[in-house]
């Protein structure tokens, strides 16, 4: 055997791209999710739901893949506790779309009139936070190529920055969302409302998550 | 008789010299595969033509009949009691019993993936045969101190260059906004570079023992020759690649990067064939260098200092070489080739620009290094450049416990193959030698 052949361990910013980008295919459900809902289409949703729970098993097995090509051995080139944490922040994201779509499986809840814009609204937005990760995340293997410094870790600097202003946005949306919830209270029933408030605060973690996430990409990268 | 024992010896020269290409010619070729720049097939017909040309056209003509002269041949000679046909038999032995435990050690290594140096195997070998034959006095203890130093300086040296050469390539091409703009800027300059690396490791260490003997060659003309040709290959490369790269800046970033690693792949590739021309230069005299002794010494029956080496053992070494590479070296190149995905072109360039320069600057330290030692430590450099997506630790600990392991073992290896041989051989040798 040949020492160099040795050397080269397995990169693994190849397969921690591919779990970001199944991260996504979860995320991306929320919004049929919430349209299903709002038709009040309770078999889609449950259909929707089979198909978020597959992603995020088969994210899940990528995972472990990561993981297992990162011995600790294997001398990287940005810190392995970012690195690993930033899988994990990855993980929470499709975990936390899984929460969601079986809060909406467990009880046929009906959105109020009043709130469905706002409930989009905020769906939009997080759907634009954990974008704007996936694009930062994506750039992973050009990232590799150009040692993370340059031009390049710049751009992405700079996009991690426009990260944690959506995620205030998306904070600022689902508090907002909140109030007209509870101007309601005399309308819908009490346990609407806290399904409502469970939808919020789980798509609100969504967000916080991706901002984590972005926060390791960023420890990676400037070490 | 006297045939007889030189078929014998040739056959263990042809041993080592399978045992050179098996355990280290695919590395030379590595940085090429590992890219992809080649294919497996072309990279070991590359390195049979390069380590082949290295060992027949600049593999030493003439040699030290002890490998690094390691041991003095006179110590032998003025041993008490000993006429020259029995000394000549005991050196004779003794060579044969180095080339084999050499041999052997490289055999056993390479099974058990441990990245020995051929250069060190035999230096330690004849270590073991002189300490036996001729007493601790006999070894050259400050030759020996040397190899130690090169354990630290070759890696060291390696990787400090390659780190120094990824940073510059990535801050001044890779990093920049437009890529492709910035390569057709500074690639000629590293062309020139590479070109001036290539031509005086040649030159130095490929050529050397043939450009001893030419009269006008001297070092203020190779010089003016490496400067004249570092100048037109750069002027060269700047019109080549400005013509590939030429308005391409406005694509994506990530385009721009692989059209400027293409520009990379002839690159390594010269760098490549350099490595493994300049491996098969020094490290084929493991291999002959002491069959040569031996059958220097069986026909003169006195023991010498210096042997010419006839054409046909310097053949007989190649072939040994490009032997290991198609039976055994073939297979590690696959594994570089197939399993490593990590390494770019540009990376490549880095680790082996680094590797020859370290080697060639060394040599004319007289510092003895190890050329895969050397390579070992590039890439590490580039690891710690941020440059690759991985790098297995445990392989450096692996490697340090070769070193440490090899002078020792060979030695052993030796030292009880030569006393064996002793017994056994000694007056049968004797007999041949007494002209």
């Amino acid at each position: 055997m040949s020492i160099i052949s040795e050397l080269f361990g397995k990169s693994p910013f190849g397969p921690l791209v591919e779990h970001t980008k199944k991260v996504h295919e979860c995320v991306e459900l929320i919004k049929p999710l919430m349209e299903a809902l709002s038709h009040e289409n309770y078999i889609e949703i449950r259909e929707l739901h089979n198909r978020v729970s597959k992603l995020e098993y088969e994210a899940d097995k990528i995972k472990h893949d990561v993981r297992g090509q990162l011995p600790r051995r294997l001398f990287l080139p940005v810190d392995r506790i970012d690195l690993e944490n930033f899988l994990r922040c990855q993980d929470k994201i499709a975990d936390y779309t899984e929460d969601f779509s079986v809060i909406l499986t467990i009880r046929n809840t009906k959105i109020h009139p009043n709130l469905i814009d706002k409930f989009f609204k905020l769906v939009d937005q997080i759907f634009q936070v954990t974008g704007t990760l996936l694009t930062a995340a994506v750039e992973l293997q050009n990232l590799a190529e150009v040692s993370f410094s340059g031009a390049e870790a710049r751009r992405i600097l700079k996009w991690l920055d426009g990260l944690g202003e959506e995620e205030w946005k998306a904070d600022r949306i689902a508090r907002d969302l909140s109030r007209d919830i509870y101007k309601l209270e005399h309308e819908v029933d009490t346990l609407t409302i806290i399904f409502y408030e469970k939808m919020i605060r789980t798509l609100g973690q969504i967000a916080n998550e991706a901002e984590n996430a972005g926060d390791m990409l960023r420890g990676m990268l400037v070490r | 008789m006297e045939t007889f024992v030189i078929e014998i010896a040739a056959l263990l020269g042809l041993y080592m010299a399978w045992n050179i290409g098996a355990n280290d010619v695919a590395n030379s070729m590595a940085d090429a595969v590992g890219s992809k720049s080649i294919s497996v097939t072309q990279a070991v017909v590359l390195a049979g033509i390069c380590e082949f040309a290295g060992a027949v056209l600049a593999g030493a003509p003439v040699t030290d009949t002890v490998r690094k002269g390691i041991v003095d041949p006179n110590t032998f000679l003025t041993l008490t009691g000993l006429t020259h046909p029995q000394a000549a038999a005991l050196f004779v032995i003794g060579m044969t019993s180095a080339l084999l435990a050499a041999a052997i050690w490289l055999n056993v290594a390479s099974i058990m993936g441990m990245p020995v140096s051929t250069t060190h195997s035999i230096v330690g070998a004849v270590a073991g045969f002189g300490i036996v034959a001729a007493g601790w006095q006999s070894v050259q203890w400050h030759k020996m101190a040397m190899i130690v130093a090169s354990w630290f300086v070759s890696p060291i040296a390696g990787g400090f260059m390659a780190y120094l050469l990824f940073k510059f390539i990535n801050h001044s091409i890779l990093g920049r906004d437009r890529p492709t703009r910035a390569a057709i800027k500074y690639a000629p300059y590293l062309v020139s570079a590479v070109t001036a690396t290539v031509v005086l490791a040649t030159i130095y260490k490929g050529l050397k023992h043939i450009i001893g003997n030419v009269k006008w060659f001297t070092p203020e003309v190779s010089v003016i020759i490496t400067v004249a040709l570092s100048i037109a290959t750069g002027m060269m490369s700047r019109f080549l690649i400005r013509r590939r790269l030429e308005g391409k800046d406005t694509l994506p970033v990530g385009e721009q990067l692989e059209m400027v690693e293409q520009v990379f792949v002839p690159i390594v590739i010269i760098t490549s064939c350099s490595v493994a021309f300049a491996h098969g230069a020094n490290d084929v005299a493991n291999a002959i260098g002491p069959l040569a002794g031996i059958v220097k010494v069986i026909q003169s029956g006195t023991v010498v200092h210096k042997v010419g080496v006839p054409f046909w053992v310097l053949a007989l070494g190649g072939a040994g070489i490009v032997m290991g590479l198609a039976t055994f070296g073939y297979k590690v190149m696959q594994t570089v080739g197939t399993d490593i995905t990590e390494i770019t072109p540009s990376r490549g360039v880095a680790a082996d620009l680094a590797a020859t320069a370290t080697v060639l600057i060394c040599t004319r330290l007289k510092l003895p290094i190890s050329t895969t030692h050397t390579l070992v430590g590039a890439i590490l450099g580039i690891g710690l450049a941020r440059g690759l997506g991985g790098i297995n630790k445990s392989v450096t600990n692996k490697i340090f416990g070769a070193w440490f392991i090899t002078v020792p073992v060979a030695a052993v290896l030796c030292m009880f193959l030569f006393l064996t041989g002793k017994m056994y051989f000694f007056d049968y040798l004797t007999a041949i030698c007494t002209k």
